[in-house]
């Protein structure tokens, strides 16, 4: 992303902050929402829009699990692990998920960069355990092995989203 | 709030309340028009004094004295900032009320702007709740075009706003001052205390930092009054209504908005919460959110508000019950909660860094088999060089569950250094919401 | 490294408390740990670091226990209050201590045998000292692939480090580069540059200084020496006219390291140095390095002993007509006063002339008050005039920065960019018109005003100068002379002058030319000094490194470098401080002074004087402007020369025009650009070379194209440099690098420094 669309973005809302600094984040989880992730590109377009280092910007995003530096799959599907969801099966949930699509133990994305399956900690919806979550603003929950196994075949013929959210 | 909707509004069918006009239906921004229109800034924070609302978000501190030290002729603007970042494990209601019923909060935040001279506030939320963002986004739009934020509300020159700012995945910046360094665009890193944040918060600035359940609080206490609420329960020191999100093995997970002082846990977890599956009874519990100490059955009679859940040794904390039946096995629930604040950890203290790490490498090593019977004499050394010893209290969160579950189930750890630990079978039915 | 910060217990407004037992006192608001240090108690510490700013609280290595306050508290960010009652020895105070080492080695390599910092290592130190005698963890410690290159010169080795953040705060808050940080969090935490890039930057050596581990150590100095095989020696850097103390690590002779000093001079540089005043030393032995004496005869070259080439130079100073005598801005206040008295007598009353700015028109601002490098930290304004002091004089710099983290405002007004223009408000001046600019100020901030001037630039626009010191005579400002040349300022106060000898030269009036330490063909008037080489007979040159003086001389006489001599330098702003002989010179050489001494005996003027230390009593007896100072007066932090101020009488002279046609030259100066960086290796990465920049519209209207050979002339001479093209830049102007050793921008400018124009044409 541009440092200019990133400029856009941002300048209605530099009013609510009595400090430039504030609007990294913002300007970050904007960036993002073009390819999923952070490019070094994209840091330095931020670092541009809201005068800091590329430096200081890429130390900023590397503090925040939601900030990925690294590519990542197409959707980001976190299953939260923490104890309400472990005790309900999260485990499980998280095995059979990473087993499915050939993944290491923690997760990591699928070999067609689709799916991209992750541990989250405590999502917040340990009524719904095991819940988990797709990108930033779906979550769902209980899932049975069975049913998170066909959510990921629902988010793999889903069309590609236009803006990450993650 | 299925159970009580006392203090938190709820529209007569007990459905949500995210239509401005259902909510004004409710008796919505009565209470800030009565605030702006009839009281003075600081009769608005005397009324907080004396209903006895505490601190909803974990240190349970009373929310009218908090906002009364702020400085009443600082050179600085103030600022409220909302504490919506929601990351304590096993806690959820703060995310129901934000989708539920937005409008509440908003209008909590605003009058205490009102009480401390603020024109501008902040939600900080967690990163995860975009949803709930998007919809506080609306709320926000609407309160604007209503006129309850923005320029000269109820015709009366009060100048306010909001500003919604969304987390990226950090549970530290739960901790106030790490949230504000967060919100000021910096690594969410808590910040040495003094100066607090009434004093130098935001931008340096006297800010009130609040949670989202205690700022909904405020506007049924302006408009019912500080004695309705302090009347409520019964303890003098913990009245009002609490909202418990209850989890883990248990039938009907949820949240429960309580009295305090006049539930019991037993109540909460078998009556409220439909109690356990056929052939498992209750094991253990982390009450107040995972940072509290565990508690056992016997402790099951405790009536739920901030003494007496002291008096078991445990703390109220942000009321996230998360409980844990027979089945569950004592030593892999600290294991995972060790993860959590390693994984949280912000690392700018050297005892939470390498001492979170320490204490999960320790309890791995227990559930693969290879513990040793040293290690429990190891982990009470560690646990004394971590708490009280850090810069902000995660580390004493880290700490006190796994503390406290060797102290009451200590023969749960030395069976698993014995034998080593199957990992039980989870509870898979699905859940039954109520 | 600065553990603490120092506490003047003889200030009023002591506060009492109790220490360990003891009731003691000092200065309200003294933090604990600082206080505690003043009545020798330490308080082991890591993250403090007083130069940083604010205490962060992060290492935890201080808890004490204070009566009444509710657990342990950080004694680095916790004042003293009257009464305390505060326990830095209890048992509790000491488990917390022994608590957080044990956990800092839990993932620590314990690799000290093989790491540079063993022996003179905090984390050691206090581990011996406070910690744990064992550790008890089992388990695999934290990997990280080692060691890591963050530039040429600073590896980082990850496993070593603790996370203090000094380093990383000293980047953000110090140098303000920002480019050095922490990533990551909880213990995957690392400090990293942008993912890729090295840490390059004009101070980035001190986080080497700072690291109270072996994590950062400098890739020169690896593995190079042993704490137990090296000496440490207070000394002065040298390279420029800032005046940083610095200290010389040495082995077998040889310098093996400078670093900033443990007890830094508050004063002047706070302990931070720039990376030129670190890495430049290996120049020292750089092969253009004088190190065997040469006596030219026709073709014929000899290489005698020093003895046979001091005698040869006596003879040919004898016996070849009138001598001139030329004194680099680099030579010690020994070197100059014994070469001036050498012509005085020895030399029959041989003409002296210093390659110095002429100050005249500098007078005004010289009397205003001086301010030491310090002061700079109390002004509410600072106003900085012309020059680009953070690649001339690097301390001001961290001092102007610093000013301005203490809420200073920072005004700067200069015919160039510069970095320290984003500090505050910034006037760029028109070429020339520096007065204007002033003038244009109005009201020049508020409260306590501080000046910065450049005087290679003030010096240029007489006009200016006179304007600027009636602003600081009005306002009472404090004045901070950005001065050129590491110890002009210890040649004017010798009353050496800075005109005179090449205008001698040209009417034919020199035979013989005496230099020391001078190549006036690297110096403005480059061209006409080169012509007026050529006329005189014989050259004799006190030098330390080859250079187009001493392939001309008759006689070459190879000097110490400041770093293997004794002796006196003045700093910019008249501050008098010494140098000490770490190394020792090449067989070949010896210092200066010894060498001018010894010819003094030759020529049958033996001056009453053997040692560095005597020949300064003679110079401070002879020269008023001395104070009288001695060598011991001067100990390792030096002293400020009395100020003699010449009354002013307001008069605002014309402004000199430019000479010549096209546009108006600016001269700028790289850090790196220059000789003594151009001589190191260590600094080969760093190094810059010359170039002319252009504002896009100015090269356009010349027909220039980026990356384009322009060749460059003006009256005095003529040179070819790349072009480089900067919308940054201004336009009506000639940006060109000056200082670049070979390049021959210099002879671009006439000897007098008067601003010129220039005439670009492709190449
Ligand atoms: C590690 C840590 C995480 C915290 N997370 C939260 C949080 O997510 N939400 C919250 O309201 N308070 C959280 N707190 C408590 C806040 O620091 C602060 O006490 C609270 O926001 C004050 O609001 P209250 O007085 O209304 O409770 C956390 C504290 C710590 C130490
Ligand atoms: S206790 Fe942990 S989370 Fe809190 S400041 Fe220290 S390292 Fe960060
Ligand atoms: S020195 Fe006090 S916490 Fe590091």
């Amino acid at each position: 992303m541009t440092a200019d669309e990133i400029r856009a973005h941002i300048d209605p809302m530099r009013h609510e902050f009595a400090e430039e600094r504030s609007l990294v984040l913002p300007a970050l989880k904007f960036a993002q929402t073009e390819k999923g992730y952070l490019s070094t590109e994209d840091l330095r377009a931020v670092a541009e829009a809201v005068h800091l280092t590329p430096a200081y910007v890429e130390s900023v995003a590397s503090f925040y699990d939601r900030l990925y530096l690294e590519p990542v799959g197409r959707r980001v599907v976190s299953v939260c692990v923490t104890l309400s969801c472990m005790l309900r099966g999260s485990d499980e949930v998280m095995e059979h998920l990473c087993h499915r699509e050939g993944l290491g133990h923690h997760g990591g994305t699928s070999e067609d960069g689709v799916i991209t399956v992750q541990e989250a900690q405590c999502l917040g919806y340990c009524d719904a355990a095991p819940c988990i979550q797709v990108d930033a603003d779906q979550t769902r929950g209980p899932f049975t092995v069975e049913q998170a196994g066909e959510l990921l075949d629902e988010l793999r013929d889903a069309p590609v989203p236009t803006r990450y959210v993650r | 709030m299925p159970q009580l909707n006392l203090v938190y509004r709820q529209r007569e069918a007990g459905d949500h309340l995210r239509d401005l006009s259902d909510y004004r239906r409710a008796g919505g921004y009565e209470a800030l028009r009565t605030a702006v229109t009839t009281m003075e800034p600081d009769e608005v924070t005397y009324s907080l004094v004396r209903s006895g609302l505490r601190g909803r978000g974990g240190a349970g501190f009373p929310a009218g004295r908090k906002a009364s030290f702020l400085p009443k002729d600082a050179a600085l603007p103030s600022y409220v900032v909302c504490n919506a970042d929601e990351s304590e494990p096993g806690t959820f209601k703060d995310r129901e009320i934000m989708e539920d019923n937005p409008f509440q909060l908003l209008e909590g935040i605003a009058i205490a702007g009102y009480a401390i001279g603020a024109k501008r506030g902040y939600i900080y939320i967690r990163g995860e709740y975009e949803h709930q963002a998007l919809v506080l986004d609306d709320a926000l739009r609407a309160a604007r075009q209503a006129g309850f934020l923005g320029r000269d509300i109820f015709g009366t020159g009060f100048t306010f706003d909001i500003t919604l700012y969304r987390g990226a995945g950090a549970y530290i910046c739960g901790e106030e001052t790490a949230l504000l360094e967060s919100l000021e665009g910096k690594r969410g890193q808590p910040r040495l205390k003094p100066p607090f944040p009434a004093v130098a918060g935001l931008y340096a600035s006297p800010t009130l930092i609040n949670n989202v359940e205690t700022l909904s609080a405020i506007p049924p206490i302006v408009e019912r009054g500080a004695d309705w609420y302090a009347g409520i329960g019964g303890a003098e020191k913990s009245p009002g209504t609490k909202i418990f999100s209850v989890s883990g093995h248990v039938m009907r997970p949820g949240n429960y908005e309580i009295v305090l002082h006049q539930t019991t846990l037993r109540e909460l977890v078998y009556d409220m919460a439909g109690g356990f599956r056929p052939g498992h009874d209750f094991k253990a519990c982390w009450v107040g959110g995972s940072s509290v100490p565990v508690i056992g059955a016997e402790s099951l009679d405790t009536p739920l508000d901030y003494e007496s859940l002291n008096g078991v040794g445990t703390f109220l904390g942000s009321a996230g019950c998360i409980v844990m039946d027979d089945s569950g096995c004592i030593v892999r629930a600290c294991l995972r909660l060790a993860h959590f604040y390693n994984h949280e950890s912000c690392g700018k203290c050297s005892p939470c860094r390498e001492g979170t790490s320490w204490l999960e490498k320790i309890l791995q090593r227990m559930v693969d088999g290879d513990g040793r019977m040293e290690d429990l004499d190891l982990l009470e050394g560690l646990f004394g060089r971590i708490s009280g010893r850090t810069l902000c209290a995660l580390a004493d969160g880290a700490v006190m569950p796994v503390r406290s579950a060797i102290a009451l189930f200590r023969d749960d750890f030395v069976r698993v250094i014995e034998n080593g630990s199957p990992r039980p079978e989870p509870m898979m039915e699905v859940a039954v919401h109520g | 490294m600065a553990d603490y910060a120092p506490v003047d217990l003889s200030a009023g407004d002591q506060v009492e408390f109790e220490l360990n037992g003891v009731r003691v006192s000092v200065p309200a608001g003294t933090l604990l740990v600082d206080a505690a240090n003043a009545h020798g108690v330490e308080v082991p510490v890591f993250c403090y670091e007083p130069r940083l700013g604010p205490p962060v609280g992060a290492c935890r290595m201080c808890l004490v226990e204070v009566e009444g306050m509710r657990g342990l508290q950080t004694a680095c960010s916790t004042p003293v209050q009257p009464d305390m009652v505060v326990r830095t020895n209890s048992p509790v105070a000491k488990d917390a201590q022994d608590g957080v080492l044990e956990l800092l080695l839990a993932n620590h390599p314990l690799d000290c045998p093989v790491c540079d910092k063993g022996g003179e290592c905090p984390l050691q130190d206090r581990t011996f000292r406070f910690g744990p005698g064992r550790s008890r963890f089992v388990e695999p410690k934290r990997h990280f692939p080692k060691p890591l290159d963050l530039s040429p010169r600073v590896a980082l080795d990850r496993e070593r480090c603790i996370a203090c953040y000094r380093c990383v705060r000293f980047s953000q808050d110090v140098a303000e580069d920002g480019c050095l940080t922490m990533q990551e969090r909880g213990a995957l935490s690392e400090i990293t540059t942008l993912t890729g890039e090295p840490y390059e930057g004009r101070f980035t050596g001190n986080i080497i200084d700072i690291c109270p581990v072996g994590a950062l150590t400098s890739i020169p100095y690896r593995f190079v020496s042993r704490p137990w095989d090296i000496d440490n020696t207070p000394s002065v850097c040298g390279g420029c006219a800032a005046g940083c103390n610095v200290e010389l690590t040495v082995r077998e002779g040889h310098i093996m390291r400078v670093t900033g000093r443990p007890d830094p001079n508050w004063e002047v540089e706070e302990g931070w140095i720039c990376d030129r005043a670190r890495w430049s030393y290996d120049a020292d032995r750089a092969p253009s390095r004088l190190t065997a004496p040469v006596i030219r005869e026709g073709e014929r070259v000899q290489q005698p002993d020093l003895d046979a080439a001091v005698d040869a130079a006596a003879l040919v100073l004898a016996n070849t007509g009138r001598v001139g005598v030329l004194i680099g801005p680099d030579a010690t206040v020994e070197e100059a006063f014994a070469a001036t008295e050498l012509a005085h007598t020895g030399l029959g009353g041989a003409p002296v002339q210093a390659l110095t700015i002429d100050g005249a028109g500098l007078a005004p601002l010289r009397a205003l008050p001086t301010a030491q490098l310090g002061d700079l930290d109390h002004a509410q304004t600072l106003l900085i005039v012309g020059g680009d002091p953070a690649n001339q004089q690097p301390a001001v710099e961290l001092r102007a920065r610093k000013a301005r983290r203490r809420g200073a405002h920072v005004i700067t007004v200069g015919p160039r960019p510069h970095a320290l223009e984003s500090l505050g408000e910034s006037h760029r001046s028109q070429p020339g018109a520096l007065r204007a600019a002033l003038e244009g100020l109005g009201d020049v901030g508020e409260g306590s005003l501080a000046i910065c001037w450049d005087e290679a630039d003030l010096a240029q626009e007489p006009d200016a100068a006179a304007v600027l010191a009636r602003i600081g005579r009005e306002r009472e400002a404090i004045s901070l002379e950005m001065g050129h040349g590491a110890n002009a300022a210890g040649l004017r106060a010798l009353g050496i002058p800075s005109t005179g000898l090449r205008e001698q030269i040209a009417a034919g009036e020199i035979d013989c030319l005496l230099t020391v330490h001078a190549d006036p063909t690297a110096a403005p008037g480059a061209a006409e000094w080169g012509w007026a080489l050529g006329r005189v007979r014989h050259i004799v040159a006190v030098a330390t490194h080859d250079d187009q003086v001493t392939e001309r001389a008759t006689v070459v006489l190879p000097a110490a470098t400041h770093r293997e001599t004794e002796g006196v330098m003045v700093a910019m702003n008249g501050r008098a401080q010494r140098l000490r002989a770490g190394a020792t010179p090449p067989e070949g050489a010896a210092p200066g002074w010894e060498l001018l001494i010894a010819l003094g005996h030759r020529l049958g003027t033996p001056p009453p004087y053997r040692t560095a230390a005597t020949a300064f009593a003679a110079a401070s007896a002879a020269h008023a402007a001395l104070g009288a100072l001695t060598h011991d007066d001067l100990g390792t932090l030096g002293r400020p020369l009395p100020q003699t101020p010449v009354a002013g009488n307001g008069h605002v002279p014309d402004p000199v025009g430019f000479s010549g046609d096209g546009l108006p030259l600016v001269t700028v100066t790289r850090i790196f650009g220059e000789r003594a960086s151009h001589r190191s290796q260590a600094l080969a990465e760093a190094r810059t070379g010359a170039d002319i920049t252009l504002h896009p519209d100015e090269a356009a209207r010349h027909g220039l194209p980026a990356g384009a050979r322009v060749r460059l002339r003006t009256a005095h001479g003529e040179c070819e440099l790349p072009l480089v093209i900067d919308p940054d830049q201004p336009q009506g102007a000639a940006l060109v690098a000056t200082g670049v050793p070979d390049a021959g921008v210099e002879r671009l400018l006439p000897a007098d420094r008067t601003p010129v124009r220039v005439e670009i044409t492709p190449a």
